[in-house]
This record gives structure tokens, sequence and C-alpha cells, in this order.
């Protein structure tokens, strides 16, 4: 009788135990929601979604490379290097004579496509020729931002057409009284009139893209290699996973994120910036810790990462609206890892990676 | 894992749908009748913290009320943007006074706070080409305060000129191509040196607002043209980037060196001789104009004039000890 109560509350310490981040999330919640005023509305809600994409993006891609045990420096200075890449092609194709939607859409398949080559050397480097990870992409960190900076030293990565605003700067669902509701386009009011403006349209393209990688590295076989490299490779060679391959497929897939967030960043800056995403790098790998993940591979959940990067949203934004300068986020942030890190450790999980939870 | 993240979304939804009842409650209230300015400044840097200065002196004058958001850490939109738009969302704001970090960026988030009711006055850096009595997509700002780039970049060519004899070559360190003050400053440098047949531009280096780098490259620039006579750098970090770079070349005094901004290490570079020209925008001037420009429109509607252009001071080694020069210097 004793004994079973016992365990029963010990487990309900362990479930609370591991899931301290969403209750952390909570505790912020309400805390700024109770002491910032005008922290709890739509707009501030919407916008540490539309401000955080760079890092659910950025900490996406970190999360798949540190699953398989690496890591990648080199996605904040990828992420610049797409931004310029992307906003010069797309003005240049305009100059030539193009229609701005098909210039838009070519300049961002382009820079894709061109933003897999970073990670296409870093897997080789890796892979092939067993350059540690963090040198690796370390040394793509420095040669990427110094190709864009190459870049634009004739000129800055700007001159983008009107629709790239209107894409990044757009919203999904509209309605004003008078107008009513509207899909993408924002109806013309008076100035200082209500407008209901819900999901920021690149919101939904960022969460497109991590909802299908959740499903890849859950579900499917590809995501089942990425965790068995991560926690035995041994294990992963012997039962036949081409380890070397994987990886280079990991690291082409980080710098891929990279590159769309390079991407996005262009939309909703309408110029290209080499350091854009410099500042976002220690706060994905933070997201990514936060999240549970351990550096030396092998577990870690999408959903936990935007997570992780979510309580770092809410305390930036948080303390921002209170007017608190965020030197204090960089010590909070810093407690929260080492916390992260400690309580995983009393609280050892089920495994995040098995399919039955 | 799944219990988790239905949990949370319902109560995000649950937030969310009573946000807005709170949210107009908290503007109203903020609100009331009192005037609410807001300062954005660019980055953490002397200049900007002279400006804040300015702003609050205005402000505490005038009895209004006066919200300084945080500092940027590091200069462009995706570090000033969510500044701005979490400063604001606090409600209650009735005018913004910032540094757009780009000509570009910036102009559709502040055509949003615009939209919402909110003015806007652009100071030290502008939107566009910075011209706002014409209409434009960027025009709704109600003025633009802060110095004439161009002609400063204009005057000193003149007097970097008159410092090496109007002849050699000259160089230019300077930060950003994307940012309206120095790209004017470079321009009208540029125009100014072209009227000397016998002085040649050998370079113009972008160090992106990294002290570090503006030394690297002027050490670089000197190394390929050792006999470079002049330089100019044309904000803080380029100018104390520039000078650490002659001094390490072991060039002080060789090379003549024109700044931009007079912060209390530039004039201390001055006095001991190891820059040669000093030009001070008048920050505190612009911070204090641009609250009585903004608390006059405010108020009675005064028309503001769309460019408000205080003028340069020059510090030399002649005038740097001169007590009545000493409210220039950005401390």
């Amino acid at each position: 009788m004793n004994a079973v109560t016992k365990r029963k509350t010990t487990n309900l310490v362990m479930e609370l135990g591991r899931r301290w981040a969403l209750i952390f999330l909570l505790i912020e919640l309400v805390f700024f929601s109770l002491f910032a005023q005008g922290f709890m509305s739509l707009r501030v809600f919407q916008m540490i979604f539309f401000f955080g994409i760079t890092v659910f993006l950025l900490g996406t891609a970190e999360l798949f490379v540190i699953i398989t045990g690496g890591i990648d420096l080199s996605v904040g200075y990828v992420m610049g290097f797409a931004s310029i890449i992307s906003a010069k092609m797309i003005s240049a194709f305009i100059q030539a004579g193009m229609q701005h939607l098909p210039a838009l859409i070519l300049g961002i398949v382009l820079t894709l496509i061109i933003g897999l080559l970073p990670g296409l050397i870093n897997g080789l480097l890796i892979s092939r020729l067993r350059v540690p990870p963090f040198i690796a992409t370390f040394s793509m960190l420095g040669i990427t931002h110094g190709v864009a900076e190459l870049l634009i030293l004739d000129g800055a990565a700007k001159n983008m057409p009107h629709l790239a605003n209107l894409i990044g700067n757009g919203y999904f669902l509209y309605w004003a009284p008078g107008p009513g509701l509207s899909l993408f386009i924002r109806p013309e009011i008076p100035r200082g009139g209500f407008i209901l403006e819900l999901i920021p349209n690149i919101v939904i393209l960022a969460f497109i893209v991590i909802g299908i990688l959740a499903y890849v590295l859950k579900r499917t076989v590809f995501g089942q290699h990425t965790y068995a490299i991560g926690g035995n490779v041994d294990a992963a060679i012997r039962s036949g996973i081409n380890v070397g391959r994987h990886k280079v497929k990991i690291y082409m897939l980080s710098s891929f994120l990279a590159s769309l967030s390079g991407v996005i960043y262009v939309l909703m800056y309408v110029t290209g910036k080499g350091d854009a995403g410099a500042s976002s790098l220690l706060d994905a790998i933070a997201a990514v810790v936060i999240g549970g993940a351990s550096l030396y591979g092998g577990k870690g959940t999408v959903w936990r990462t935007i997570l992780g990067a979510l309580i770092i949203a809410v305390l930036e934004t948080g303390l921002r609206v209170m007017g608190i300068p965020t030197f204090d986020k960089y010590i909070i942030v810093g407690v929260i890892l080492i916390s992260a890190v400690l309580i995983d450790k009393v609280f050892p999980e089920k495994t995040y990676t098995d399919n039955k939870e | 894992m799944k219990k988790g993240f239905i949990l949370l979304a319902s109560l995000m939804l649950l937030v969310i749908a009573g946000a807005p009842l709170f949210a107009n409650g908290g503007t109203d209230a903020a609100t009331d009748e009192e005037i609410t300015i807001l300062f954005m400044p660019g980055i953490a840097d002397p200049f900007y913290y002279m400006m804040e200065k300015g702003v609050r002196a205005k402000g505490e004058e005038l009895g209004i009320n006066i919200v300084v958001a945080e500092f940027p850490k590091s200069w462009g939109p995706e570090a000033q943007v969510p500044i701005l738009e979490a400063t604001v969302a606090r409600g209650g704001v009735d005018m913004v006074l910032i540094a757009p970090t780009s000509v570009d960026a910036l102009i559709t988030p502040l055509k949003k706070l615009y939209d919402q009711g909110i003015e806007i006055i652009t100071v030290d850096t502008y939107l566009g080409d910075g011209d706002y009595s014409k209409s434009s997509e960027y025009s709704f700002p109600l003025s633009y305060i802060g110095s004439d780039n161009e002609k400063g970049g204009r005057e000193i060519a003149e007097e970097l000129a008159k410092l090496i004899g109007e002849q050699g070559k000259v160089y230019v360190n300077t930060t950003n191509p994307d940012v309206s003050s120095v790209a004017g400053r470079v321009k009208g440098f540029k125009e100014g040196i072209a009227k000397y047949p016998n002085i040649e531009l050998v370079g113009v280096d972008f160090n992106l607002d990294v002290q570090q780098k503006a030394t690297d490259q002027t050490l670089a620039a000197l190394q390929k043209d050792p006999d470079i006579a002049g330089i100019f750098a044309t904000n803080v970090f380029s100018s104390q980037g520039a000078y650490q770079a002659v001094v390490n070349a072991g060039l002080t005094g060789a090379v003549k060196i024109a700044t931009w901004d007079a912060t209390v290490d530039m004039i201390a570079a001055l006095k001991k001789g190891e820059v040669d020209l000093v030009l001070a925008q008048k920050p505190y001037e612009i911070g204090y104009l641009a609250v009585e420009w903004g608390y006059k429109f405010l108020t009675d509607g005064t028309e503001v004039p769309k460019a408000v252009i205080p003028g340069f001071e020059y510090f030399t080694q002649a005038n740097v000890d001169d007590p009545a020069k000493d409210e220039f210097i950005y401390k």
C-alpha cells in the first residue's frame, strides 16, 4: 500500500522532472503576463514566433547534427551568405527584365541549391577526411563569412521587389471592420483603425518545414539511422548503415535549413547581410540542449528543440516588454543551460527516441 | 510528449483568446493623456548614449514621458526590429525617434507603427534616400533630424587635403554599405577629394562595425600602399581601428588621420598627436531637437521641417584644449 503510493509519487516527480522545460515555459508565460504590461497580447505572441524563426530553423538544423554526435558552427554565417546571394540574384534577375514572381522563385530555389554546398563540403571533410566537426564547420564559418563580404564589396545586397516584403511581412489572415476577412492581402484601412492580423506567412512556411523534419526524424528510416549513428557508431556500421554517406546528408540538411533562414531573412528585411545569423548560433545550440539533446549524440527531438527555442524567445521578448536590458537574458540562459544538463541527469528519460510514447 | 504539447497549445490558445481584452485595457491605461516618446538607438555606442542624454534632458524639461529602448548590441535590422516591436508593445507610445539601421529594411516595420497611429521621426540615419518632402513609400516620417553627412564628408576631404599638402594617396575605412549616414560621408569625401588632381583615393574598406577588422583592413592597405598620406575613418569603430593600425605599423605622424565622431578616446588620441582632425557631430543636440519638434507636433500640430540639420564642430590639435569645445565631446 505504502510502497505503491510511494512509487506513484516518484513516478509523478519523475514525470514532472522530465517535463521541466515545458513547465518552465509555462512559468515564464505566467510571470510575464502578470508583470510585463502589454505582454499578454496576440501581437506579442505572434512576435515571439515571427522573430524566433531563425532560432527555430537553425536549432532544428543543429539538432540533426548534434544527434549524430557532431556540431555545426557554420549555420549562422551560411545563413548570412544565403541572404546575400539570394538578394543579389533576385535583384540581378529583375534588372535583366524578369517578372518579379519568377525572379523571386528562381532566386530562392537557386539559393537553396547553392546553400547545400557548404554542407556537402562539411560532410565530406568530416566523413571522408576525418576532420573533427568542430574544425570543419568552424572553417566553413570563416569561409562563408569571407565570401559573403566579398560579394557585397561592390554594393549592398538590396533592391528587392516589393513582393518579397509582402510575403515576408504579410499575414495569412486579415480581418478589419468594413472590408471583413481577407487572405494574404492586407485590406486598406484608415490610419489608426483596428485590424486583426493572424499568423505571419513565414511562420507558416517555417513550421511546415519543421513539421516535415519532425516526422522524418521520428518515423522514417532516415531518422532511425540518425539516432543509431549518434547512439553507437560501431553498432550502426555493423548493422549496415553507410555512416559516412548519412553524415554528409545530415550536414547538407543543416546547411539547407541555414540557407532557408537566409532566404526568410531577405523576405523579412529586403536586404542581405553577411552576419545576419551570427548571433543566433549560440541560441540555436542552447535551444537544442535545453530541449534535452545530448552533445554526445543519440537523443533529442524536434519539438523539444522548438520548446527550448521558445524558452529563450519568450524570455527575451518578455524582458524587452518589461524594459529590462537583455544582458540579464545571457545570465538566465546560462543558468537554464546548466540546469538543463543537471536535471536531465537526475531524471533520465525513458528515451525520447522511442516511438512508443 | 504529445500530451505536453496539447497542454501547451491549449494554454497558449486560452491566453491568446483572452489576450485582446487585457491588451486593450493595458493600452488605454498607459495612454491617459500623457505624451510618451520612445527613443530607439541604432547600436550601443557613445554617439547614441550622448543622443539619449539630449532626449532625456528635453523630455524632463517638458515633463513628458520618455522611454529609451534597449541599445542593440550589433548593427542591423535583425537586432533592432525585435527590440523596437517589443518595446512598443508595452503600449501608450505616441512617437518613435529612431535611428534606422537599414535604409530599406526598416521601412515596413516603421510603416506598420505609423499605420497604428504612431508618429515617426528618424534621427542620425534615415529611410530610403532621406527625402521625406516628396511622396514615396518611405516618406511617412515627420522629419529627418541629423547631420548632413555628405557635407561633412566634403569638409573632411578639404581639411585632410590641407593636412597632406594637397597631394598623395588617401584611404577610407568605413562601416557598412547599407547605412545611409556613413554612405553619405564616403560619397561626400569622394566628391571633395576629386577636386584635388594630385590626390588619389586608393581604397574604401567596409569593416561592418567591427573595430578589429578596421585595424586589419587598414594594416593591409598600408602594406599594399606604404606611401598612404591620409586616412579618413567614418565612425567610432573605423577611427579607433584605423588609428590602432597606424600605431601598429609605426607610422604615427607620417600618416594623417581624419576621423568622424568625438568620443573621449578619439579626443585623447588627438591630444597625444595620434590623429590629426576630429569631426564632432552634435548627437546631444539631435536628441534634444527631436524631442522638441516631436512635442510641438504632438501638442499643437506644428509642422515639422522635413529635415533638421545641426552643423559640425572640428577638433584639431590647436583647439582641442579650448574649454568652450568641451561640450561637443561625446561622454
